[in-house]
């Protein structure tokens, strides 16, 4: 997918005037942080949960070499034949060969953030291929021509009727209404149920793989990745290496994270475990199965200080609970992933020459880790981030350079008090009549938006205490 | 080219990791134990199952035995479609139904598009999820959890487990003689989807409706207690 | 989040406690530290304010610019290790303290800003859990009163009941709560002119339900939050009125609001 997240000012600053969108965003974030609440204290103990899951990804990541073995030892005895591949090229192309070797003309495709983060669609398309979405949110984006703007839910930034014009359109409905959600959703059913039913490659993700039995765990509400996977005779997996989890009870526990911070259900409808081609006792499902296993730079990750978010599980938690993600939304992030795992991750598997704004569209409330399910701490992965940004000297010098000479001055009192001193009567003296300034010298991102408060007057505070305490006085 | 990647990957991998016996491994991974179920509604298995079950948008039906159960479906086909037909795999515990007593008339193999009902007879239910388990064979193929409009499950009492991973241990408990299947399938609820403007609507691609008949000698009063308190579907 | 519990000294003893002012309260609202001295000495404490202070580091240290963060962390340790409880009226400098320094350093510095956090509190969390304020001396407040959390006293601190039990014990109001109250204002440091027009949106939620709360005064535990909230709502030309909750809980606040004239 193409990458703009250096638009990042420009496209938020034009989000926040879509009103419509801005309130259908502000309702999302008002209440899936509701729903995600109620399902996690119904669970139980969940902080206890996502303790456990910690654990047991720390010790996955310590010996993924043995885990990945493992499963794909197990997947290749289940007859899958697994691929590894280093990036979003290398995917792509895997998957049109494969599509090509069984002269393949209809492909029904599952959610998968992986190939939305290769572009996948994109080349199948121009190979000729007949490619469907089947998810609803990602079928509705694919007839849009756009981008998910949500992991989850993929076309939550659309309303009904800019769905039901576009169904209009592209399905030549003639006298058909479609005016509720429900006609709209009937709508696709037909056109989808015989994209599954004629398709000849099926492409899924997986939202974990279990060494233990070299199998993938797909987790869906709709039930279009269980048709992609038991209808067509050709299934591909296409994920990412680091989804291995050792067991299946180690997957039954990330499903129990997973649901709960995504949507507030406490599970979803289908949860399948898929684990080869067709068996001798079987009369369905595909004949031929592949797995794709990508890195694109998650390797890289790994062995960085930010291995950590290789722990997300992609629930969209912290999506939901961002304020700058709710005020602006997807698309002004400019990538696949948006929200504060997308300022982590898009960075991390672009550049963050390419993505330097994402990290300080943050204001470390810490919202985003206190739900996190995976518990990565991303406030503290962004505040690096900064970091880096400052040492490759991403950031406007003027900037970097006023900080630190703030630091600089904070370290030597004398000076600090005597500047700030003198500054502070002026303005307070300034400012008296009025209590606040229209506009300032050097602070016009601070007046652009806002007022800035006066000083209240009479100096700074350690001015007038010492002055307190040279006058003998009470010390209050 | 995939064989370079991979032997880059996995070399790559192993630089960072200090390298450590399997059995050492297994042994680390035994301790980290499992994770906590979640809460049930009730103590009760079987009334914990229902009212998850019917939480989970589902509906259910006591039948004491197969008698019962195919009465019971015969009724839903009736009521639903004004047929006697049903898809249903080629479970031997299905073929040895008293169909005839229901007027049910089932065909028995994989389900078509356009069939309006089939029936699963589940391996499993859990009572943490409210969800159901089959494997994909002969006895229930893939496809017929998915494809017709409605989908009724039988499930016996005794198959009924608490917790997920009570679920686990029953599969591999199953699997171990006959080999491991292609799928394995937890459902719990029709089919749905929230991806237009969050509204919940059933039949997103599978089944609209999902039927569960526990099976076997469930007081009455059970179901009466699992239906307490559950939301009213919205 | 749960620091354990200093040990309590016998009531008769007075506590040494040093205020950290913040740069904040320094230079623009200083009532904001003559309040919180008043409380601290009514709470029984011996207040002592370093002269060698100036600001914890965090907009350095925020923006990333972290190695120049860390001479000014060591100052402050410096500057506020002889004391029994390090006091800050704000849950933002606090939380700078005592979750972030510890993890700037490594080795003997490390250990020292390990002993700082043990003992650094945000203001309204120190006065209900270690110096308990005797019944208030001035006349209950008749405003009605909404309460905006800081992020970091809310997240990092934990603090979130205290300044709502103060504020009725001391002032006898019940605080209107905001809806969304767990959802940050937009300040962020640098962030608000960094990125001003998501900033300003952030704020103007909080402000319309400060409006819809009914309250006539909006109170906060941090003045980054009150500046940006404040400045904004005089650029709306709302009509609500800003205080750090240090300056109610001290006593009848007779100066303007925060961004106010005194037309």
């Amino acid at each position: 997918m193409k990458l703009a997240s250096n638009e990042f000012l420009q496209a938020s600053s034009a989000a926040l005037l879509e009103e419509d969108k801005a309130q259908r965003r502000s309702l999302i974030g008002q209440f899936l942080p509701l729903a995600r609440d109620a399902a996690a204290s119904a669970y139980g103990d969940f902080d206890a949960l996502r303790a456990h899951m910690k654990r047991v990804r720390r010790h996955t990541m310590t010996h993924l070499s043995h885990y990945l073995e493992q499963f794909e030892e197990a997947a290749v005895q289940h007859g899958n034949q697994v691929h590894f591949v280093a990036n979003a090229e290398q995917l792509n192309s895997k998957v049109l060969s494969i599509c090509q070797a069984h002269n393949a003309r209809r492909v029904a495709k599952g959610k998968s953030m992986v190939t939305e983060e290769t572009g996948l669609n994109e080349l199948l398309l121009k190979a000729g291929l007949d490619v469907l979405e089947t998810d609803l949110g990602e079928y509705i984006i694919q007839q849009a021509g756009e981008t998910p703007s949500h992991i989850v839910g993929p076309a939550l930034h659309k309303s009904l009727a800019e769905i039901r014009q576009l169904f209009l359109d592209k399905h030549k409905l003639g006298d058909r209404e479609l005016e509720t959600v429900s006609e709209v959703v009937e709508e696709a059913r037909g056109v989808l149920r015989e994209q599954f039913l004629a398709a000849d490659v099926g492409i899924i993700g997986a939202n974990a793989l279990i060494a233990e039995h070299g199998t993938s765990m797909l987790v869906t509400n709709e039930g279009n990745g269980d048709l992609c996977a038991n209808l067509p005779p050709v299934l591909i997996v296409c994920t990412t290496f680091e989804r291995v989890l050792p067991r299946a009870e180690d997957a039954m526990a990330l499903q129990r994270l997973l649901v709960r911070s995504a949507t507030g259900q406490p599970q979803t409808c289908y949860t399948s475990f898929y684990t080869g081609p067709r068996r001798e006792d079987d009369v369905d499902g595909p004949l031929e199965t592949h797995i794709i296993l990508l890195d694109n730079r998650r390797s890289d990750i790994l062995a960085s200080d930010y291995s950590e978010m290789l722990d997300c599980i992609r629930c969209g938690a912290c999506l939901n609970h961002c304020p700058i993600y709710i005020g602006v939304g997807g698309h002004a992030y400019g990538w696949v992933y948006p929200g504060p795992m997308g300022s982590v991750l898009t960075p991390l598997l672009t550049s963050l020459e390419q993505a330097h704004h994402l990290p300080n569209a943050c204001t470390s409330c810490g919202r985003c880790a206190e739900v996190c399910p995976a518990n990565i701490p991303l406030p503290d992965l962004l505040r690096d981030l900064r970091q880096d940004e400052s040492v490759q000297q991403l950031k406007p010098a003027r900037w970097r350079n006023g900080l630190r000479l703030h630091a600089w001055l904070l370290r030597h009192p004398g000076l600090y008090r005597s500047l700030t001193g003198w500054t502070i009567s002026v303005l307070g003296l300034l400012g008296k009549r009025r209590g606040a300034f229209r506009r300032l010298p050097f602070a016009g991102g601070w007046t652009g938006q806002r007022d800035v408060p006066a000083p209240e007057g009479g100096g700074t505070f350690m001015r007038q205490y010492a002055a307190r305490r040279r006058r003998g006085g009470k010390r209050g | 080219m995939a064989e370079s990647v991979r032997a880059e990957l996995f070399a790559r991998l192993r630089e960072q990791e200090t390298a450590v016996e399997p059995e050492q491994i297994a042994l680390a991974l035994a301790a980290l134990g499992h994770a906590e179920p979640a809460r049930t509604p009730h103590a009760d298995v079987h009334t914990a199952f229902l009212a998850n079950v019917l939480a989970n948008k589902g509906t259910v039906e006591l039948a004491r035995d197969r008698g019962a159960a195919v009465q019971a479906i015969g009724r839903y086909l009736y009521q639903r479609f004004r047929t006697h037909k049903l898809v249903a795999g080629n479970d031997p515990r299905l073929a040895a139904m008293p169909w005839r007593d229901g007027g049910v008339l089932p065909r028995f193999g994989a389900a078509e598009n356009g069939d309006s009902a089939a029936l699963s007879y589940a391996r499993l239910g859990v009572a943490e999820t409210g969800a159901i388990v089959t494997y994909t064979g002969r006895a229930n193929p893939g496809r017929n959890n998915l494809l017709p409009e409605d989908h009724l499950v039988l499930i016996n009492r005794e198959d009924v487990v608490a917790t997920l991973e009570d679920a686990w241990a029953r599969i591999r408990h199953d699997t171990a003689a006959s080999g491991w299947p292609r799928g394995i399938q937890f459902i719990a609820g029709p089919s749905s989807t929230a991806d237009v403007e969050a509204q919940l609507v059933m039949g997103a691609h599978g089944p609209r409706r999902w039927h569960v008949i526990l099976v076997g000698d469930t007081p009455a009063e059970v179901l009466a207690q699992a239906s307490e308190g559950v939301r009213a579907p919205s | 989040m749960d620091k354990p519990h200093p040990k309590r000294k016998r009531s008769r003893q007075r506590r040494d406690v040093a205020l950290m002012v913040t740069c904040l309260a320094d230079l623009m609202r200083p009532s904001v530290g003559f309040s919180a001295i008043r409380l601290l000495e009514r709470a029984g404490c011996r207040v002592t304010v370093p002269e060698q202070q100036t600001c914890c580091g965090q907009p350095a240290y925020n923006s990333g610019e972290v190695d120049a963060a860390v001479p000014v962390a060591r100052a402050v340790i410096e500057a506020f290790e002889p004391f029994d409880y390090v006091v800050v009226p704000s849950g933002s400098c606090a939380g700078m303290l005592s979750h972030h320094y510890p993890a700037l350093f490594e080795g003997e510095w490390h250990q020292r800003a390990l002993a700082l956090s043990a003992k650094t509190w945000e203001l309204t969390r120190f006065l209900t859990e270690v110096a308990r304020l005797p019944a208030p001396r001035h006349k209950p407040l008749e405003s009605a009163v909404t309460y905006h959390d800081s992020c970091a006293a809310l997240r990092e601190l934990g603090v979130h009941q205290q300044p709502r039990q103060l504020l009725q014990e001391q002032c006898g109001v019940q605080v209107s709560e905001l809806s969304q109250n767990q959802v940050c204002c937009g300040f962020g440091g640098t962030f608000c002119a960094r990125m001003p027009e998501i900033s300003a949106k952030m704020a103007d939620d909080k402000l319309d339900n400060a409006v819809a709360s009914g309250a006539t005064i909006v109170a906060a535990g941090d003045l980054g939050c009150l500046l940006h909230l404040s400045g904004r709502a005089r650029r709306r030309g709302l009509k609500l009125e800003f205080r750090h909750v240090a300056e109610l809980l001290a006593g009848d606040p007779r100066g303007p609001g925060i961004g106010e004239g005194r037309e």
